[in-house]
């Protein structure tokens, strides 16, 4: 059963919607997403620390690629509203302290959050959109130097692409 | 004005324009997407894969569809479900990104009914024309799109008139020699699978340069058979073809009974509409999208819609059946093989199997059954990276995933098997038009009602069992299949049924409308039956018989 995602995202936050939703420019979105960039940063981090197999979120920029793979009007509105929202609502959980969290807090937090449906809906979707930037073309800004494609042993094929379908 | 205007320039309406073209007659393709080059086409997983770079996006251009929710029937937009129905808006259609896994029709598929007898709940009608008559033009196809492969006489292989394949099989991997024995010692017979994809340079095309990544992907040498690589491009180059992109066609205009004489046609650009006027018109805009055009031209002569006196367009929907299942192979297990061969990248599977085409068994019974196609699972490199990063349901992070990634990709390559049956077509499965739901053309979108028959998923399981016992015999691991009612949003076909009674069908023999004497649907909607493997082959065939026959008809005006 497809038919529930839309009132499942959109609708799902305990907080309601963002103000931006129904804003058409990029500056509502970047307005946004200024709110809530230390928390997803925080989230990533947690997810793709340093040392481990998988290179770091730090290292990959996984943040700024987020923000740059939202910000295309072709991007789905509502997994962008999605993103935002869910980063508010941890942040609610935790009382705006959750990007201070040491990393065994976080990881209570996090798991904790994951027991909601929302929460580890949104979770999986921080992952994935982190993933996408980590083995996607260099030409993203993240995957910097092929790190992420060096940790798989496995790498894009050719012809690699010469422009971002962001530019057009 | 154009001696014939084709609406869409994938596989059908790239085989009608080269045919008229090469014949000299003036021909208009109307394409809604753009043209990309052979040189555009790159392995950006995130364009390609990820984003909605070839189709339109979901919140612009959508369909409703039609669940069972609590007994009721319940429309949701793609928008709000992110299931979308569209396949490759660009010149040469879904054919750029296709996997290519081309089978002919066996003869038993145009009879069906008359082979097997009806089945309660589901409306298999024989088709008009037997194999014999398509078979010259699937010689034709395999030509002119260039189709590789090696034929292996069996009992469910339809005949040819040629001995062979003219492209040899594209190159493969070493895993075809565990297939093979795994096959062998369960008495199973695999065959080579014939595939769009040329192993030889033709034609100014360059041989696959085997990338590792085809369906889902545009072909940057040429290898591909797409329309716009095989059929467009050549039409082009005679010079009697105008190619008309981002030109999408909200609906066709009637001044009198029989007769379109223009399409009304948007700039997806500009936003400007106009009129293409010609002779003959010739729909190919994929089986629910061509369904809904017809729909959507209704007027005072047709207003149930154009050329739909039968009260059957956009019946009789049908996707393809089946499922797929998987296992992977393990480097600390693998048999007869090396793991360095196994890894090796870019080599195709190559291999089908066609022994359940028919069932006809003591014990099992006897019925209609379906076609396997064997192939690694697709290689992209999120989608790999990202599957399956679960234990018990909690999501896996930090140092264990990266383990746990690293031991998939390294330590292991899953093969994968995908199963071909009959989709019945039946009274829950078709398109119509949305009552309040509109493009953003002002066009009311197609609402599809898309449910399966309960014998398709009796067939897929069938089958399934089969496979599962090869890829174990392989010595795979985690072993599954899964096999689904879901459509298959790739293969979708019918709506516009043929037949020789204008009371049960929209099309005549020749896909020309029983009602309108100068319109034509050449794509896969007249199909009444799909059998059981992928329709593409069967698709290029018949639109290059329709269009022999559109000759006919232009040879007889000029009289």
């Amino acid at each position: 059963m497809k038919i529930k995602r839309r009132a499942f995202l959109v609708l799902g936050s305990l907080l309601g919607l963002s103000p931006y939703l129904n804003a058409q420019v990029i500056n509502g979105f970047q307005k946004e997403f200024k709110e809530v960039e230390k928390t997803l940063y925080a989230v990533q981090d947690h997810m793709f620390p340093e040392g481990c197999p998988l290179p770091s979120a730090q290292a990959m920029y996984m943040t700024q690629f987020l923000y740059d793979t939202m910000q295309h009007h072709s991007f789905d509105k509502d997994i962008k509203a999605f993103v935002i929202e869910g980063a508010k609502e941890l942040q609610k959980r935790e009382k705006g302290k959750f990007n201070t969290m040491s990393s065994k807090e976080k990881e209570k937090a996090l798991r904790a959050y994951e027991e909601t449906r929302y929460g580890s809906s949104w979770l999986s979707r921080i992952m994935t959109l982190s993933m996408e930037g980590m083995f996607s073309d260099p030409i993203y800004g993240s995957n910097t130097k092929e790190a992420g494609w060096k940790a798989l042993g496995s790498y894009g094929s050719f012809p690699r692409p010469k422009t971002k379908y962001l530019e057009s | 004005m154009y001696d014939v205007v084709i609406i869409g320039s994938g596989a059908s309406g790239g085989a009608v324009a080269y045919t008229l073209c090469k014949a000299g007659y003036k021909v208009a393709v109307l394409e809604k997407g753009r043209l990309m080059r052979r040189e555009a086409f790159s392995k950006d997983e995130l364009a390609y894969c990820r984003r909605d770079l070839v189709t339109p996006n979901l919140f612009d251009e959508y369909h409703t569809i039609e669940e069972k929710v609590e007994g009721k029937w319940v429309a949701t937009p793609t928008h709000e479900s992110g299931w979308s129905f569209w396949n490759g808006n660009i010149v040469g259609g879904s054919s750029n990104l296709m996997s290519g896994m081309f089978h002919r029709l066996h003869p038993d598929d145009f009879r069906l009914k008359s082979k097997y007898g009806a089945i309660k709940g589901a409306n298999i009608e024989d088709w008009p024309i037997s194999y014999d008559d398509l078979e010259p033009y699937y010689t034709l196809a395999e030509e002119l799109v260039g189709i590789s492969g090696h034929h292996i006489p069996h009992r469910y292989e339809p005949k040819r008139s040629t001995p062979n394949f003219s492209q040899p099989p594209t190159k493969e991997n070493a895993v075809v020699k565990l297939l093979d024995k795994s096959c062998e010692n369960l008495g199973f017979t695999p065959l080579v699978t014939p595939r769009a994809v040329l192993s030889k340079d033709s034609n100014g095309r360059k041989a696959c340069y085997y990338s590792n990544l085809c369906g889902s992907y545009g072909c940057s040498s040429g290898a591909k058979g797409s329309a716009r690589e095989s059929l467009i491009n050549p039409a082009l180059a005679t010079g009697n073809l105008t190619l008309l992109t981002n030109s999408h066609v909200k609906r066709l205009q009637s001044d009198s009974q029989d007769k379109v004489h223009a399409a009304l046609v948007v700039d997806t650009i500009t936003g400007k509409e106009r009129y293409i006027k010609g002779k003959i018109f010739v729909v190919a805009a994929q089986s629910h999208e061509s369904a809904r055009l017809l729909l959507n031209s209704s007027n005072q002569y047709h207003p149930k819609g154009l050329g739909n006196s039968s009260g059957e367009l956009g019946k009789n929907l049908i996707f393809s059946g089946g499922g797929a299942g998987q296992g992977e192979l393990q480097k600390e297990n693998l048999k007869q093989i090396k793991f360095e061969d196994l890894m090796t990248t870019g080599l195709f599977v190559n291999r089908s199997i066609l022994d359940w085409y028919f069932i006809d068994h003591w014990w099992d019974g006897k019925f209609k059954g379906g076609s396997v196609e064997f192939m690694f699972e697709h290689q992209n490199l999120i989608s790999r990276a990202r599957k399956d990063n679960e234990v018990k349901g909690k999501l896996v992070w930090g140092k264990a995933l990266g383990e746990r990634v690293e031991k998939r990709f390294q330590e292991q390559k899953s093969i994968r098997f995908e199963i071909f049956n009959d989709w019945l077509p039946n009274d829950d499965c078709f398109v119509s038009l949305d009552p309040t739901h509109k493009d953003k053309y002002g066009m009311p979108v197609g609402k599809l009602r898309v449910e399966g028959h309960p014998q398709d998923i009796k067939v897929g399981k069938y089958i399934a069992k089969k496979c599962e016992k090869i890829l174990v015999e392989m010595g795979a691991k985690e072993v599954y299949s899964s096999i689904s009612s879901s459509p298959s949003t790739n293969l979708v076909a019918g709506g516009c049924r043929f037949g020789n009674n204008p009371k049960h069908s929209v099309l005549n023999k020749y896909c020309q409308s029983h009602d309108v004497k100068n319109l034509f649907v050449a794509d896969a909607s007249f199909m009444p039956t799909g059998g059981s493997v992928a329709y593409t082959w069967t698709i290029y065939a018949n639109a290059f018989r329709v269009a022999d026959h559109i000759i006919e008809q232009l040879n007889i005006t000029k009289i």
